[in-house]
């Protein structure tokens, strides 16, 4: 840039004070929409959903009911014609090969045998998409881990993925970490799972599947969740000096660690006028370097 | 009076063997290695946070470019985990094409990883070799979807397009002569004593060791364990396909090169039976315009060319994106085995290593 | 034939250096051109292509004919040659960069000592015995005087040969040390160990020829080598031509052997640093020592400037017709085209094998190869002892 297309004083725009700063909420792109709800599966909750939708399914259906009586009434009342008997609305079927798989009752022998040897440190077991899950309180996921792995009849020799989850929405919890065990010899897969509050470190599973090690410093790197007892507790993906963890929700999607001046949106050249004036407020000529 | 040091070294990220932007810190006695503690995430792009961003379509060109030489198998097992996700039934006649594609796809990733490891021990012939086939393979990419390596080939429920015309003729053309090539790189390889003696005993791994630390794919089936997921856990149509695991008992760097080699054979196998059983019928599942999920997660795994490739995907009700997008990457669980392959190795014997656990840096990193 | 006076006999030294950096830097460019060429026939590709004209030079002109001749020109197997001017122009031209914290001195030492190294061995290399050429009468101030075919006829050449090519691992190690850099002393080491580990196999499988010929001066042995042997010398010769082309292999740090510069190991061992003319000199020192082995391969196991190798040509020559005589006698011609046929193989065996370990090598030298060529001086000795 050279002299002559340098802003004159009068025409740049109020430099901000202090050093600069995005206006993050300018950007669209480091918006951040925070979700609502908690999208935990779990049987109690479907159960609970589909009650309290059949429940509100029937009170309609009373509320029409009365509305055609009343209706009726009216029209007796006034010798009209009586209105037409309400019929009750049939969910509606849709032609296509979709079948939304709902949580089921646990059937599997795993769940319950885990159920009988863990007692009341399992919180919940079902099955969904054919899939087993086993929720089991955050204090007793070594022991259960111990129990999959070292129990005959269980035998679940590989810790074939484990991962995370942040429910923002969510109150008493804050992250889901999930746990697939894979049984080779048995060819089956289990899943389990524990609610982790904000804060709280969860037994480590190096000590019974070493290979959790690089899995946990990913977790550990990417939503924010220490583990008690990892051997190397240190970030993996994003440089050491990362600022925050970037797959929680509240993570813009244009990170917050990434440069701040974004050339692409900056078309009419604003905000590079805005670092140079700021840079040539703190004395620095960003534009000849230094004969050193 | 003689001071006995270590010496500290970075192989990588800039090194003509770490196959990306891997870096390894190593510390040598003389040229042994005494420690080994690989660092990653040089090539972190995000793409977890990005497909939780984007609608369940838009995923898919996100895994294309994570393993982009195996794109297909990674399309494979986003589009089997989504279909999981809704509870939608595939037709056959798309399971059969998903199943060639995918065959294709591994051939062409082993036949990648075979150039690229023979030239990590100085056979440079054989990359060239095997380059010629791949070529081949990328062809019938183009055919089918127009790309080449980053094929973006399925659709939640089925395919866009059936096979395009004359594709038989191109498939029955490459089985005829895969064969013969597939023995021309073990006229050079399998009996050399150089290539021997670089890949004997080199980088062992245990069957114990291998399971402990997660490793999934050739590295295990080397080891002995004979878990295959198209065997364990059937999906697409594997379960109608005959064809046999092979393993070796060795566990180190020549038995995977032939545990990879009689791979693609039964590959090849795989791909005969598709086209001799193909079905007729449409390739694409009834669906609605708009897939809006319901609060689900699945974890599904497929066997992918470079181990078990898992997508974790949690969904929440009513909305168009996934509200978790998780990859088990088979490369990123794998790598963490090369520290105990290449440790009291010598520096030569860390590049074979690196070679035979077959890493795209793409996957690792995400 | 006149005795030439003191300085004209220096000014034929002279010459005789003109001729031979000429041969030898002819030759380089055409085997680095080569090893493209080759490397790329045997891998199903092109080689290089890229630097070719299509209109002006020796390939604008290939070109045009080809177009005549209605061939499409693209497979022009001279298409790429004007690339090896580019090159040379590239090493030039470049910067030359010089590590911050490199010994400058040392660094700027170490190539022009394996260059030179690499080119000084060509004084005891004889090409052909006697008088190579005669200069005419009208010739200014050397005219009718003969040129020999070797620049110095010591008598001690193979010892001059392979003490003058033991030199040169000392660029190799010092660059390695002086670019103070960890890939570069781990190559420059390697080399070190390498290089001293193979030259006793070197010398010893040299030995088995002056056992045999009673000699060590070049010219002297080759033609011993190549015409004096009864039939049972063929077998020392063939064993020692094997075990010298290995260490010479070894020697040259090229496949399998190439472990001080293995670029998937050490990125480019001893040179990693260097860039510029003072790469270019490495580069050139590596090919130039491939000619120097070649050579010395070609002249004391491949009958030198005889046609028939391995003593053949003795057996032969009683019996050759008076026509077929030409063939009989020493020609120059028939040293550089061995010397080009080795260089192929050099091409040939890079494209095949894959590398050796490091500790592989060590044993390869001193497991195998020595006791290989002390039985094969055992013969050796033998057939002297019988058979001669």
């Amino acid at each position: 840039m050279s002299d002559e297309t340098l802003p004159q004083p009068s025409e740049t725009p109020e430099a901000p004070a202090g050093p600069y700063v995005y206006d993050y909420a300018a950007s669209p792109q480091r918006q951040v929409v925070m979700p609502k709800t908690v999208p935990l599966p779990s049987l109690r909750t479907y159960e609970a959903e589909v009650k309290a939708a059949a429940a509100a399914d029937e009170a309609k259906w009373q509320k029409m009911l009365a509305d055609f009586e009343t209706a009726k009434a009216k029209a007796e009342a006034e010798g009209k014609e009586a209105p037409k008997p309400p019929v009750r609305p049939v969910p509606r079927k849709d032609d296509n090969d979709l079948k939304t798989p709902w949580p089921q009752e646990a059937k599997d022998d795993d769940l319950h045998r885990l159920q009988e040897r863990l007692g009341g440190k399992v919180e919940e077991i079902f099955e969904q998409a054919g899939e087993l899950t086993c929720q089991v309180s955050k204090e007793a996921i070594l022991e259960a881990l111990q129990l999959c792995r070292q129990d005959i009849a269980l035998n679940y020799e590989m810790l074939a993925d484990q991962t995370a989850t942040h429910y923002p929405a969510a109150t008493g919890f804050a992250f889901s970490v999930v746990y697939h065990l894979t049984s080779i010899s048995r060819r089956k897969r289990l899943r389990l799972r524990i609610l982790v509050p904000e804060g709280f470190s969860p037994e480590s599973a190096c000590a019974v599947y070493p290979s959790a090690n690089w899995m946990e410093r990913e977790i550990y790197d990417m939503l924010g969740i220490r583990f008690a007892n990892h051997p190397d507790m240190t970030r993996i993906l994003c440089p050491e000096d990362w600022e925050g963890h970037p797959l929680r929700k509240d993570y813009p999607v244009v990170g917050w660690g990434q440069r701040d001046i974004a050339f692409r949106e900056d078309r009419g050249g604003m905000l590079e006028r805005i670092a140079l004036q700021k840079a040539g407020q703190l004395g620095i000529n960003l534009k000849q370097p230094k004969a050193e | 009076m003689f001071k006995n040091e270590e010496m500290e070294i970075n192989l990588g990220p800039q090194h003509p063997s770490t196959h990306g932007v891997l870096r390894v810190k190593l510390r040598l006695d003389g040229e042994t290695i005494t420690h080994c503690r690989p660092m990653i995430g040089y090539l972190h792009r995000g793409v977890e946070k990005i497909c939780e961003n984007q609608t369940f379509f838009q995923g898919q060109v996100w895994t294309d470019r994570m393993d982009y030489c195996s794109a297909v198998a990674n399309n494979l097992g986003w589009a089997e985990a989504n279909e999981k996700l809704f509870g939608i039934t595939v037709p056959r006649r798309a399971q059969y094409i998903r199943t060639m594609l995918n065959e294709f796809n591994r051939l062409a990733s082993h036949l990648i990883w075979l150039a690229t490891h023979a030239l990590d021990i100085g056979a440079m012939t054989v990359f060239l070799y095997a380059f010629r086939e791949r070529e081949d393979i990328l062809d019938m990419n183009e055919a089918f979807c127009g790309s080449r390596l980053t094929t973006t080939a399925f659709r939640i429920g089925g395919l866009r397009e059936d096979l395009p015309p004359g594709f038989e003729k191109l498939v029955k053309k490459f089985l005829a002569k895969f064969p013969s090539c597939l023995e021309e790189y073990e006229n050079l390889l399998n009996e050399n004593r150089i290539w021997k003696k670089r890949t004997i005993g080199v980088a062992k791994l245990s069957a114990e060791d291998a399971i402990a630390l997660g490793i999934t794919g050739p590295v295990l089936r080397a080891a002995g364990v004979p878990y295959d997921i198209r065997k364990a856990f059937p999906y697409a149509a594997y379960a109608e396909m005959n064809f046999d695991v092979p393993t070796r008992t060795e566990a180190d760097t020549y038995a995977r090169y032939l545990v990879r080699m009689d791979e693609m054979r039964q590959s090849a196998r795989i791909i005969q039976q598709c086209m001799d059983g193909m079905p007729e019928g449409p390739v694409m599942a009834k669906l609605p315009k708009i897939l809006k999920a319901e609060v689900n997660e699945v974890y599904h795994a497929t066997e992918a060319p470079k181990g078990e490739i898992g997508y974790y995907l949690v969904g929440e009700k009513g909305s168009g994106n996934p509200y978790r997008f998780h990859v088990r990457a088979p490369g990123f669980i794998n790598l963490q085995a090369l520290p105990k392959m290449a440790e009291g190795g010598l520096i030569a014997d860390i590049v074979a290593a690196i070679g035979t656990l077959d890493i795209v840096l793409g996957e690792i990193d995400r | 034939m006149p005795i030439p006076t003191l300085t004209q006999s220096i000014v034929i030294t002279l010459i005789q250096c003109l001729l031979v950096v000429i041969f030898v830097f002819v030759v380089v460019p055409l085997t680095v051109f080569a090893e493209r060429k080759v490397l790329g026939y045997l891998q199903q590709r092109l080689g290089s292509t890229r630097v070719a004209s299509g209109h002006i030079g020796i390939t604008g002109w290939m070109n045009r004919g080809m177009w005549k001749w209605g061939r499409i020109p693209v497979l022009s197997y001279w298409r790429g040659i004007p690339g090896l001017v580019a090159d040379v122009l590239k090493l030039i031209l470049k910067e030359d960069i010089i590590p911050a914290k490199a010994d400058k001195f040392v660094f700027f030492i170490a190539p022009a000592l394996s260059m030179v190294a690499a080119v000084v061995v060509f004084a005891a290399v004889s090409f052909v015995p006697g008088v190579f050429f005669t200069f005419p009468t009208w010739f200014p101030f050397v005219g009718g005087l003969p040129v020999s075919g070797g620049i110095a006829d010591i008598n001690v050449g193979l010892l001059w040969i392979l003490g003058v090519a033991s030199v040169g691992v000392y660029g190799i190690v010092l660059a390695g040390w002086a670019s103070n850099s960890k890939y570069p002393l781990l190559g420059g080491l390697r080399s070190a160990a390498q290089m001293v580990s193979y030259e006793v196999p070197l010398a010893l499988s040299l030995l088995a020829p002056v056992v045999l010929s009673s000699s060590l001066n070049f010219a002297e042995m080759s033609k011993v080598m190549a015409t004096g042997l009864p039939f049972w010398g063929l077998v020392p010769q063939i064993i020692g031509f094997l075990l010298y082309l290995t260490c010479g292999f070894a020697e040259t740090n090229r496949l399998p052997f190439d472990m001080p510069e293995a670029e998937n190991e050490l990125v480019a061992g001893f040179h990693t640093e260097y860039s510029g003319m003072k790469f270019g000199f490495f580069y050139l020192a590596e090919y130039i020592n491939m000619t120097v082995v070649a050579a010395l391969a070609a002249g004391f196991f491949l009958g030198g400037p005889w046609l028939l190798p391995f003593g053949l040509q003795g057996l032969v020559n009683p019996y050759l017709p008076g026509f077929l005589s030409w063939f009989g006698e020493p020609h120059a011609i028939f040293f550089v085209v061995k010397i080009i046929f080795l260089l192929f193989t050099y091409i040939w065996v890079r494209g095949t094998i894959p590398r050796y370990r490091y500790d592989q090598v060590m044993s390869v030298a001193w497991k195998y190869l020595i006791p290989l060529t002390l039985f094969n001086l055992l013969l050796a000795a033998a057939v002297r002892c019988f058979a001669v």
